[in-house]
C-alpha cells in the first residue's frame, strides 16, 4: 500500500513520557509521519486536526489534563473510533484496564515492556487492515452504484419505448420518477404513518417509471388521437392499468421481487382517486396503496405542466392551484400538502434531475444502511453484555440464600429472585403484591407499610434502609432483615419509580441474641431482671410517663442468714429463688421487679392507691413456708407522689426506709415519708 | 564502560533489552536519554507540594520507562510506589520513594559514567 502513496501515512503517538515517545517515534518514522501528543486534550486536538487522515493512534492511559480513557471516550461519542485505528500501549497490565480499553473499541492492547518488532509488525498490520477495509467499503459502493445504473438504464429504454409510441417526449418517465422520489422524501418527513428507506423510496421512484408499460397494447389510433375520444376508445384507454399489471403478473420470475410488486401496484392504481371514483377497480381513500396515489399526483401534475397533442402546458403555478381546487380529480390532503409544502422548489429540483438519477449522497446514505447490521451487532454486544450481566446476577442470587426482590411501582409488580420465589412459596412474578392474599399472609402488611415509609423518607445519597420482621416461611415465622433502596428517577429525584432489595433469614443469629440479651439482663438465680437493666427500664418509665404515680420497693427476705448457717448456702438460695418466683408471677407487664443483691429484691409498681396498701399486698404474697422456713419480708418503700421521679433519690430513700423497717423486726414495713 | 558494564552497575537486564529494542546503538540512545527525562524532577516537585495525583502519574511514567529499558531496580521501586501512590498517600510511600531516590541516583551515575567515557 504504502509504495502506492507518495506521502507517508500518518501516526499519532499520545504519552506523557518524552523517552517513551520517542522510543515509538524511532522504530515509525522511516516508513511513518510522526505526530506527538503528550496528554490527552493535545490527542484530542490532533485527531481533530488531522482527522481520517491519520492511519493509526498509539495510545497510553495515565497522562495527565485527560487519559487514554478519556479520549477514547471522546473518540466515541464523536465516532472517530469507526474511522480510526487505534492501538493502547501501557503498563497497566490489569485485566480491568484491558477488557475496559476493548469495550471502547480500540484495535489492539500492547503491554510494556514492549518488543520492538512487534510493535512495528502490528501497527502495520492494523494500517493494512484498516485499508483494505476502506478499499471494500469503495469497492460495494461502486457495485451499488453500477446495479442501480444497469436497472435503471433498462426500465429507462423500456418506459422510453412506451412514450416513443405516446409520441411523447422521453422527459415524462424522468419527471414522474423524480416527482415520486421528491414526494416520498417529503411525505415521510411529514407524516409518522409512513416510513419509508432511503433504498425504499429509491425502489419506488424506478417502479414508478413503469406506470403506463400497459399503453404498449393499445391501438396507435387511440393513442395518438389529436381530438377527444369517444367512451369506446375511452374504456380500451382505460385498459392500459389492468394490461400493465397483468404482464407484470406474468412475469415467469422475478415475482417477488420488490420492485415488480410496487411497480404491479402502480400500474393498476395509478388512476384510482381518493373520492372512489377512479378506475380499474374504483378503490377509494387508504384502499389505494400509497405509492400508487403519488404516482397518481405525479402523472397529473406532469400532464399538466407538460405540451401535449390535445392542450398547452400550464405554468408551474396554476398546475398547483387547479390541482389543490380539485379541478383535475381528488387526492389524499397530506398529499396535497406535499405538493404546496415542496411547491417552491419543485421547478427547481425537476429541472436539476439530470440523467443520473442516483448521486454520490444517496450512495453513500444507500450503503450506510446497508451497513446498519454492523450497527445491530453492536447492539447485539449489548444485549450480551446485559445477559452475560443478569446471568452473573441470577447465580450470585442462588447462591447467597438470599431472597432478592425488585418492586416497580408503574406497574405495581414485584419479582423475586429464582431462589427467593421458591423459598417463599411464592411466583416469581406477582402484580398488585398489597392485595395478594399470599404475600399478606406470610409478611404483616404494617410492616410493608412501615418499610414503605421508611424507604419514602429515604434521601438520594442515603437511600438504603435496613428493616427487621418476621415473615412466615413453610409455615413457621422467622426473623428477615430487609435490606432495600428506593429507586429514584435521575432527573427527578424526588419520584420513585420503585424498589430493589434482598431479604437474609436471621432467625437463628435473632435468637442468639436475644437469648444473649436475656442472659445480660436477667439474674442467673432468680431469673428476675438484673439491676442495672432494672434500672434503665426504671428509668424510661420515669421520663416518659409524667403524670404517672409509681411506688419504689426494696424487700428483704428475714432470716436468710440464719437459713443458710442452719441448712447451708444451697438451701439459702432456693429459699430465694422461690421468693422471686412468686414475686415475677405476680409482676404484670408494667411493673418490674429485679434482684437488687444477696437476699434484697426491689419491686417498681405503678400506684394509684394508697402506699401502705401496695406495700402490704405484696408482703402478704410473699409470706409463706418453704420446705419448713417460714417467708416473711421486710419492705422500705417511697412514692413518686412524695419524694419526686430522681431515680437515684428514690433509691436511696427506700434504701432508708428499709434499713428503719429491719430494726423493727421481721415482717416490717416503712415508707420513707414516715422515716 | 560498555553499555553492558553500565546496566550491570544500574542494576538493569542488558539482555533483556537488547532482545527488544534488537540494537545497542538504539539502547545507549535511550539510555542516554534518560538523563533528560523530568519524570524524577516532576515525582520530587509533587511529593514536596503534597499533589499525589501528579506524583502517581510522575512515578507511573518513571515506571513505563524503566520497564522499557529494562532499568530492573528502579522499575521494581518505581513500580511499588506506583502502587503506593494510586489511591492517594498510603504509609508506604514515603519510605518507597526514598527507595526510588536511591535507585535513581544509582542508576543516573551509571549513566554517566557511560556518557563521559563516550564523550
Amino acid at each position: 500500500m504504502s509504495k502506492e502513496q507518495e506521502f507517508k501515512q500518518k501516526i499519532l503517538i499520545a504519552d506523557d513520557s518524552e523517552m517513551n515517545r520517542s522510543i515509538l517515534t524511532d522504530m515509525l518514522e522511516s516508513e511513518y509521519e510522526i505526530i506527538e501528543a503528550e496528554n490527552g486534550i493535545e490527542a484530542v486536538n490532533a485527531i481533530q486536526k488531522h482527522g481520517p487522515e491519520l492511519s493509526l493512534i498509539l495510545l497510553d492511559i495515565v497522562m495527565p489534563e485527560m487519559d487514554g480513557f478519556g479520549v477514547l471516550e471522546v473518540m466515541n461519542k464523536r465516532h472517530w473510533i469507526e474511522e480510526i485505528p487505534v492501538i493502547m500501549i501501557s503498563s497497566e497490565s490489569s485485566s480491568f484496564h484491558v477488557e475496559r480499553a476493548y469495550q471502547m473499541g480500540i484495535t489492539d492492547y500492547i503491554s510494556r515492556p514492549f518488543d520492538a518488532l512487534i510493535v512495528h509488525r502490528r501497527v502495520v498490520n492494523t494500517i493494512v487492515l484498516y485499508a483494505k477495509q476502506k478499499k471494500l467499503v469503495e469497492l460495494v459502493m461502486e457495485q451499488i452504484e453500477e446495479k442501480e445504473k444497469q436497472s435503471s438504464l433498462m426500465i429507462d429504454i423500456l418506459s422510453h419505448t412506451v412514450e416513443f409510441r405516446n409520441g411523447e417526449s422521453g422527459l415524462h418517465v424522468v419527471h414522474i420518477r423524480a416527482l415520486t422520489k421528491l414526494f416520498l422524501e417529503h411525505l415521510v418527513q411529514i407524516s409518522d404513518k409512513y416510513s419509508f428507506s432511503r433504498e425504499e423510496i429509491s425502489m419506488i421512484s424506478t417502479a414508478s417509471a413503469l406506470h403506463d408499460i400497459g399503453k404498449i397494447s393499445i391501438p396507435g389510433e387511440i393513442l395518438n388521437k389529436p381530438g377527444r375520444l369517444t367512451k369506446e376508445e375511452f374504456d380500451i384507454m382505460k385498459t392500459h392499468t389492468t394490461i400493465g399489471a397483468e404482464m407484470l403478473e406474468n412475469l415467469s420470475f422475478h415475482q417477488d421481487e420488490p420492485l415488480v410488486k410496487e411497480a404491479y401496484a402502480i400500474c393498476r392504481w395509478h388512476h384510482e382517486r381518493y373520492d372512489g371514483r377512479g378506475y380499474p377497480d374504483g378503490l377509494k381513500g387508504d384502499e389505494i396503496p400509497i405509492h400508487a396515489q403519488i404516482v397518481a399526483l405525479a402523472d397529473v401534475y406532469d400532464a399538466l405542466t407538460s405540451e401535449r397533442v390535445y392542450k398547452k402546458a400550464f405554468p408551474h403555478e396554476k398546475a398547483v392551484r387547479m390541482i389543490c381546487d380539485g379541478e383535475c380529480g381528488t387526492f389524499n390532503p397530506l398529499l396535497l400538502k406535499c405538493l404546496t409544502d415542496i411547491a417552491d422548489t419543485l421547478q427547481d429540483s425537476l429541472n436539476n434531475t439530470g440523467e443520473n438519477q442516483t448521486d454520490e449522497k444517496e450512495l453513500q446514505d444507500i450503503l450506510e444502511e446497508k451497513l446498519q447490521p454492523k450497527e445491530i451487532s453492536a447492539s447485539e454486544r449489548m444485549v450480551q453484555l446485559l445477559e452475560h450481566e443478569r446471568m452473573k446476577c441470577s447465580f450470585y442470587a442462588s447462591m447467597s440464600e438470599e431472597i432478592q426482590f425488585e418492586y416497580t411501582m408503574n406497574p405495581p409488580m414485584l419479582t423475586l429472585s429464582g431462589w427467593g420465589a421458591q423459598k417463599l412459596g411464592l411466583p416469581e412474578i406477582i402484580m398488585d403484591p398489597q392485595e395478594n392474599s399470599k404475600v399478606v399472609s406470610i409478611i404483616n402488611i404494617e410492616d410493608i407499610k412501615k418499610l414503605s415509609n421508611l424507604l419514602k423518607s429515604t434521601s438520594p445519597k442515603e437511600p438504603v434502609v435496613k428493616y427487621d420482621c418476621k415473615v412466615t416461611i413453610d409455615g413457621e415465622s422467622r426473623w428477615m432483615r430487609i435490606v432495600a433502596q428506593a429507586m429514584r428517577l435521575l432527573d427527578e429525584p424526588e419520584k420513585f419509580t420503585g424498589i430493589i432489595g434482598k431479604a437474609v433469614d436471621i432467625h437463628e443469629a435473632r435468637l442468639r441474641l436475644d437469648a444473649l440479651e436475656r442472659m445480660a439482663s436477667h439474674d442467673t438465680l432468680t431469673g428476675l431482671l438484673n439491676l442495672g437493666y432494672a434500672e434503665r427500664r426504671i428509668m424510661e418509665h420515669l421520663r416518659d410517663d409524667i403524670s404517672g404515680r409509681y411506688v419504689l420497693m426494696l424487700l428483704d427476705v428475714d432470716n436468710i442468714k440464719e437459713a443458710n448457717d442452719s441448712r447451708g448456702r444451697m438451701f439459702g438460695d432456693q429459699i430465694l429463688a422461690h421468693v422471686a418466683g412468686i414475686l415475677r408471677q405476680n409482676t404484670g407487664e408494667s411493673n418490674i421487679a429485679a434482684r437488687v443483691s444477696g437476699d434484697e429484691f426491689l419491686y417498681f409498681a405503678k400506684c394509684n392507691s394508697d402506699e401502705e396498701q401496695a406495700a402490704r399486698k405484696v408482703m402478704s404474697v410473699l409470706e409463706g413456708e418453704y420446705e419448713g422456713f417460714r417467708i416473711s419480708v421486710c419492705a422500705g418503700t417511697v412514692s413518686t407522689e412524695d419524694e419526686g421521679k430522681d431515680y437515684k433519690e428514690l433509691f436511696m430513700k427506700a434504701d432508708k426506709a428499709l434499713l428503719e423497717a429491719k430494726k423493727g423486726g421481721l415482717g416490717q414495713h416503712r415508707s420513707y415519708k414516715n422515716v | 564502560m560498555t553499555l553492558q558494564e553500565c546496566y550491570q552497575s544500574l542494576e538493569g537486564d542488558f539482555a533483556d533489552v537488547l532482545g527488544r529494542l534488537r540494537s545497542e546503538k538504539m539502547v545507549q540512545k535511550f539510555v542516554l536519554k534518560f538523563l533528560n527525562d523530568k519524570s524524577y524532577d516532576l515525582l520530587c516537585s509533587s511529593l514536596e507540594e503534597g499533589n499525589y495525583e501528579e506524583a502517581f502519574r510522575a512515578s507511573h511514567t518513571i515506571k513505563g520507562v524503566c520497564q522499557n529499558l529494562s532499568f530492573t531496580k528502579l522499575y521494581q521501586s518505581s513500580h511499588q510506589l506506583t502502587e503506593a501512590l494510586r489511591n492517594g498517600l498510603s504509609p508506604e510511600a514515603p519510605g518507597l520513594a526514598e527507595q526510588v531516590k536511591k535507585d535513581y541516583e544509582q542508576t543516573v551515575a551509571a549513566i554517566h559514567r557511560l556518557q563521559e567515557e563516550n564523550a
